[in-house]
C-alpha cells in the first residue's frame, strides 16, 4: 500500500511500456471494468501511443472522434500536438497522482512512446438529470428551475441569472480520498472580505477522507452542531441563491448536490419564501401572516390545550367547557397521554408517508388520516377536540417550508408540550423565555440570529413583513457588505 | 463563534429602552400601586407626577454625569470620583439595595404567580423557575436581556393597551373624584417616600458603558421616563375607574384583579391571556435584577467573568426570598421601610457625584 502511494509521487517514465504497466496496477486492470487502455500509433510520427480513460464517466464518441482518429490519420510528421488534435487539452503533467486526479474526472490522459510526460484532454461526461422543477420549495408565481446534482448546471443557473464578472466561483478540494470539489460563490464586489476569509479558513481546516455532498459538509462548518435551530440555509432554487448573492452573502455549491448552502443565515432567512417577493405586495405580506400565524399555532396549540384543561379550566367558556367534558368523560387518559398519542401518531404517518413507495403512498393517506382519527375517537382513546388540535398543528407545520425550520418547530413543539402539562402558562411561558434568552443569544457566521430586528442595523427591514420593493433599498447591514446601497431612492 | 461586529455587547436605543420600560413599567403590574393608594388614595396618579418631578433632578444630574464621562458606567465615575474606599463602601450599599430589592421582588412576584394563578403549585417550585429562567438570561449577559425584550416589548404594550382600553370602557370616570385623594400636603410628602419607585434609572447607570454611546444612552433614559410616567398615570386611574377609591385599596395587585375582573366580548375570563406578557416582562425584569447584583458585586471584588457569580446571587436570592411564611404581608411591610430608607441615596447620589465633579473641576475639561 504504501508502495503505490510513494510511486503516485513519483514521475512518469519515457518507456511507454513501463508507463502503461504502472497504470494497470492503479486501477487494478484487469480487475477493474471500465477502465480503458488503448494503445494505437500515431500516424506520420510513427510512434506508438496509449490513451487511459474511464468508460463510464467520459465521452466515449468525442475520444474516438477528436483524439484517437486524428492521431491515427495524421500524416504530417513535423506536427505540435496542439495542431493535431481538435479535442480541448487541459494540460501536460509528469507525476503520476495529477494524471490520476484527472483521469479520475473523466478526462483522458494520452502517453507518447519517448516523452516523459501524459496530455491530459478534456472527456467529461457524468451521468445525471437534467433541471428539473424544485420538489420542497414550490412557488405558485416564479421560475421553476430547481438545482440538479451536476455543479456546472448549477453554475450555469447562478450565472444566467447574474451576468457579472464579479460573480466568482472559487473552487476547494475538501477531502483528501474521495477529493470532493467545493465552489465557494460569491460577488466580488459585494461580499465583506472578513466573513469570506471566515468561511475558507473553516473549509480548509475540514481534515477528513470523504464528503459526499452538502448536506454533509454542513454540520462540519456550523458552529452550534447540537442547537435546535438551524445557522445554515439550504435552497434548491438558484433565483433564491442568485438574490442571496446581490445581497452580499457567500453561497457553497458541490456536486452530488442539489442545492445551494447560503450563509450566513439568520431566522428571516428560514422563515421567508421566495413567493413573498414574487407576489404582490399585500399578497405577499398575507402569506407572510399567514406563514407566522401557522408557526404560531403549531408550536403552542397542543400546548395550549394541556395548560387550560390541567391549570386553566375558567379561560373556557362554560357551554364550550360542559360540551369538552362531556366529550372527555369517556376518555380514560390524562389530556397530556391523549395529545402526546395523537401528535406522535401524526410524527409517524408524517414519516411514514415520507418513506412509503409511491404507489402505496395515497393509501397510507387515508389510513392515517381518516380511519385512525375517526377510530381513535371511536374507540374512546381520544376525544374528538384532540384530533382537530393535532390535525391543526400538524396542518400548519406544513406551511413553514424551510425544512429545518420545520423541523426546529416540531421539536420546540414537543418541549412545549411537556412544559405545559408540568406548569401550565406559567411553564410555557418560562420555556419560552429560555427560548427566547437562547436564540437571541445566537450567531450564524458572526452575524446575529435575530439581525435586524435586534441589534438593530440598516437593512431593508424585511423581518416580518416586507417593504414595498422599490423601498427595498438597502442590503443587509449586518452582513458588512462593500456596497451597501441597492437602489436609489425612485421619486 | 461571536459577532464580527466590533461593537460586540452593547445595545442600542431599542434595546435600552425595552430594557427601562420592562424594567421599570412592569412595576405597575405588581404591589406598587397598592402602596401608591394607600398613601395617596385617588391621587395616586398626581403622586407619579410629583414623583416625576422630583426625580427630575437627580435623573438629570446622572445623565449629564453619564455624558462628560462618555464612556464610563456608574461604577467607574463612583470610583473616579470618591476614590477606592469611600467608593467601595457606597458600591457596597448599592449592591446590598440591589440585592434586597431582587429579593423582596421576587419573593412578591412568586407570592402573585401563586396566589393570583396557581393555587395548589408548591411556592418553592414557582419560586425555583422564577429564578432558574432569570439565572439563565443573566448569566448571558446584557445584550441578551436587552435584545429579548426588545423582542417582546411590542406584544407586552399591545396587551397593556388592550387592558387599558377595555379599563377605560369598562371603568367609572367620576370615580377618579375626589380629584387630590388624601390631600395636598400628604401627596407631597408621600411623594417623597414613594420617590425610590424610579431608583432603577439610577442603577440604568451602570450599564451606561453597555449602551453604543452616552446620546443614545441618555436618549434612551428620557423617552423611557416619559413613557414610564405616561403609562403609570394611565393605569392607576385606571385601577381607580374600575374598583373606586374604596375597593382598589384592599387588593395588593391591582393589576391581576383588573384582568380578572374586566370583559372582553364574549370572554368573560381574560386574565390568562394577559399572564403570559406579564410574565415574560417580569422573568426580563429579574434577569436584568441578577446580572445588576452580579455586575455590581463582580466590581465590588474585583471578578473579570462575573456572570459565573449569577448562579450562586440566584441561589441566595431564592433561598433568602422563601423564608418569611407570608410574603405578602412581611415582604410587603419590608419594602416599604426599605424604600422609604432607599429614597434618600437616590435622590441625594447624584447630587454628591455631580458636586464632587464640579468641584473637581471635570465639568472644565
Amino acid at each position: 500500500m504504501e508502495e503505490i502511494t510513494a510511486l503516485k509521487k513519483k514521475t512518469i517514465d519515457s518507456n511507454l511500456e513501463d508507463t502503461i504497466e504502472i497504470f494497470k496496477q492503479f486501477y487494478s486492470v484487469p480487475l477493474n471494468k471500465d477502465i480503458i487502455i488503448r494503445n494505437f500509433s500515431i500516424g506520420g510520427l510513427d510512434k506508438k501511443a496509449t490513451v487511459i480513460y474511464i468508460n463510464s464517466i467520459t465521452d466515449s464518441e468525442k475520444i474516438e472522434e477528436h483524439i484517437i482518429r486524428p492521431l491515427l490519420m495524421n500524416s504530417v510528421s513535423e506536427k505540435k500536438l496542439e495542431n493535431i488534435s481538435p479535442a480541448q487539452l487541459i494540460n501536460t503533467y509528469e507525476i503520476y497522482e495529477d494524471i490520476l486526479q484527472d483521469i479520475n474526472n473523466g478526462n483522458t490522459a494520452l502517453f507518447i512512446d519517448g516523452e516523459p510526460k501524459a496530455y491530459v484532454f478534456s472527456s467529461t461526461k457524468f451521468q445525471g438529470r437534467s433541471v428539473e422543477k424544485p420538489l420542497n420549495e414550490v412557488v405558485v408565481k416564479g421560475p421553476k428551475e430547481a438545482f440538479n446534482e451536476n455543479v456546472i448546471d448549477n453554475i450555469s443557473l447562478l450565472r444566467k441569472k447574474i451576468r457579472s464578472e464579479n460573480l466568482i466561483f472559487e473552487s476547494y478540494t475538501i477531502s483528501k480520498s474521495s477529493k470532493n470539489v467545493l465552489y465557494i460563490v460569491y460577488m466580488k464586489d459585494l461580499v465583506n472580505e472578513e466573513l469570506l476569509k471566515n468561511v475558507k479558513s473553516k473549509i480548509t481546516s475540514i481534515d477528513v477522507n470523504a464528503i459526499q455532498n452538502l448536506s454533509l459538509l454542513e454540520e462540519y462548518i456550523e458552529d452550534k452542531n447540537t442547537s435546535i435551530f438551524p445557522t445554515i440555509l439550504s435552497t434548491e432554487r438558484p433565483d433564491r441563491a442568485t438574490s442571496y448573492l446581490e445581497d452580499g452573502y457567500i453561497a457553497l455549491l458541490m456536486d452530488n448536490s442539489p442545492d445551494a448552502l447560503i450563509l450566513p443565515a439568520t431566522f428571516w432567512s428560514f422563515f421567508h419564501n421566495s413567493e413573498d417577493h414574487y407576489l404582490r405586495f399585500l399578497f405577499g405580506n398575507f402569506i407572510r401572516l399567514l406563514r407566522f400565524m401557522a408557526l404560531m399555532i403549531t408550536l403552542f396549540i397542543s400546548a395550549i390545550y394541556i395548560s387550560v384543561t390541567n391549570y386553566h379550566v375558567e379561560m373556557i367558556p362554560t357551554d364550550l367547557l360542559l360540551a369538552m367534558s362531556a366529550s372527555r368523560e369517556v376518555v380514560p387518559f390524562p389530556s397530556i397521554i391523549e395529545i402526546l398519542l395523537m401528535e406522535i401518531a401524526f410524527e409517524l404517518i408524517r414519516e411514514g408517508g415520507l418513506r412509503v413507495p409511491n404507489p402505496i403512498g395515497p393509501t397510507i393517506g387515508i389510513v392515517g388520516a381518516l380511519i385512525l382519527g375517526q377510530a381513535a375517537v371511536e374507540a374512546n382513546i381520544v376525544s374528538p377536540l384532540v384530533v382537530i388540535i393535532v390535525a391543526l398543528s400538524g396542518l400548519c407545520s406544513f406551511a413553514i417550508g424551510d425544512i429545518k425550520l420545520n423541523f426546529s418547530v416540531r421539536l420546540a413543539r414537543f418541549i412545549f408540550i411537556f412544559a405545559a402539562a408540568f406548569f401550565g402558562f406559567y411553564g410555557m411561558t418560562a420555556l419560552f423565555t429560555i427560548g427566547l434568552f437562547y436564540i437571541v443569544s445566537l450567531y450564524s457566521f458572526g452575524v446575529p440570529y435575530l439581525a435586524p430586528m435586534t441589534p438593530k442595523y440598516i437593512s431593508s427591514k424585511d423581518t416580518f413583513f416586507r417593504k414595498i420593493l422599490k423601498n427595498e433599498q438597502y442590503r443587509p447591514g449586518y452582513l458588512k457588505p462593500k456596497d451597501i446601497v441597492k437602489k436609489k431612492e425612485i421619486q | 463563534m461571536n459577532s464580527m461586529d466590533s461593537t460586540k455587547g452593547k445595545i442600542g436605543l431599542k434595546e435600552l429602552l425595552a430594557l427601562i420600560l420592562l424594567d421599570v413599567g412592569t412595576k405597575v403590574a405588581d404591589d406598587t400601586p397598592h402602596t401608591f393608594y394607600e398613601d395617596f388614595g385617588n391621587a395616586a396618579w398626581i403622586g407619579i407626577l410629583l414623583i416625576g418631578l422630583i426625580t427630575l433632578i437627580p435623573i438629570l444630574l446622572l445623565t449629564k454625569l453619564i455624558k462628560l464621562y462618555k464612556d464610563k458606567n456608574l461604577i467607574d465615575i463612583i470610583l473616579h470620583l470618591f476614590g477606592k474606599y469611600i467608593g467601595f463602601v457606597l458600591l457596597f450599599i448599592l449592591w446590598i439595595m440591589q440585592v434586597f430589592a431582587n429579593i423582596s421582588n421576587s419573593a412578591i412576584y412568586t407570592d402573585i404567580i401563586g396566589t393570583m394563578y396557581f393555587n395548589r403549585t408548591p411556592v418553592v417550585v414557582i419560586y425555583v423557575v422564577l429564578v432558574a429562567v432569570a439565572a439563565y438570561g443573566a448569566k448571558k449577559g446584557v445584550e441578551y436581556i436587552g435584545s429579548s425584550a426588545w423582542v417582546i416589548l411590542f406584544w407586552v404594550i399591545l396587551s397593556l393597551l388592550i387592558i387599558l382600553v377595555v379599563t377605560f370602557v369598562q371603568g367609572e370616570f367620576t370615580y377618579i373624584f375626589p380629584i387630590l385623594g388624601t390631600g395636598g400636603w400628604e401627596i407631597v410628602k408621600g411623594s417623597y417616600n414613594h420617590s425610590s419607585l424610579l431608583t432603577d434609572f439610577l442603577y440604568f447607570g451602570f450599564i451606561a458603558s453597555n449602551v453604543k454611546n452616552s446620546t443614545v444612552f441618555n436618549k434612551g433614559i428620557w423617552i423611557g421616563f416619559s413613557i414610564v410616567i405616561l403609562s403609570f398615570v394611565l393605569a392607576l386611574i385606571g385601577y381607580v375607574m374600575l374598583f373606586d377609591y374604596y375597593g382598589v385599596r384592599m387588593f395588593d395587585y391591582p393589576y391581576h384583579e383588573t384582568i380578572r375582573y374586566i370583559e372582553i366580548g364574549f370572554l368573560t375570563n381574560v386574565e390568562l391571556l394577559f399572564f403570559p406578557f406579564w410574565l415574560v416582562s417580569s422573568f426580563i425584569r429579574f434577569s436584568f435584577y441578577l446580572y445588576l447584583s452580579a455586575l455590581l458585586f463582580g466590581a465590588l471584588f474585583k471578578i473579570k467573568h462575573f456572570e459565573y457569580v449569577v448562579p450562586a446571587l440566584a441561589a441566595l436570592t431564592m433561598l433568602v426570598g422563601l423564608m418569611p411564611e407570608s410574603a405578602v404581608f412581611s415582604m410587603n411591610k419590608l419594602k416599604i421601610i426599605f424604600l422609604n430608607v432607599i429614597a434618600p441615596v437616590f435622590l441625594l447620589l447624584p447630587i454628591l457625584l455631580w458636586i464632587t465633579a464640579k468641584l473637581k473641576g471635570d465639568f472644565k475639561k
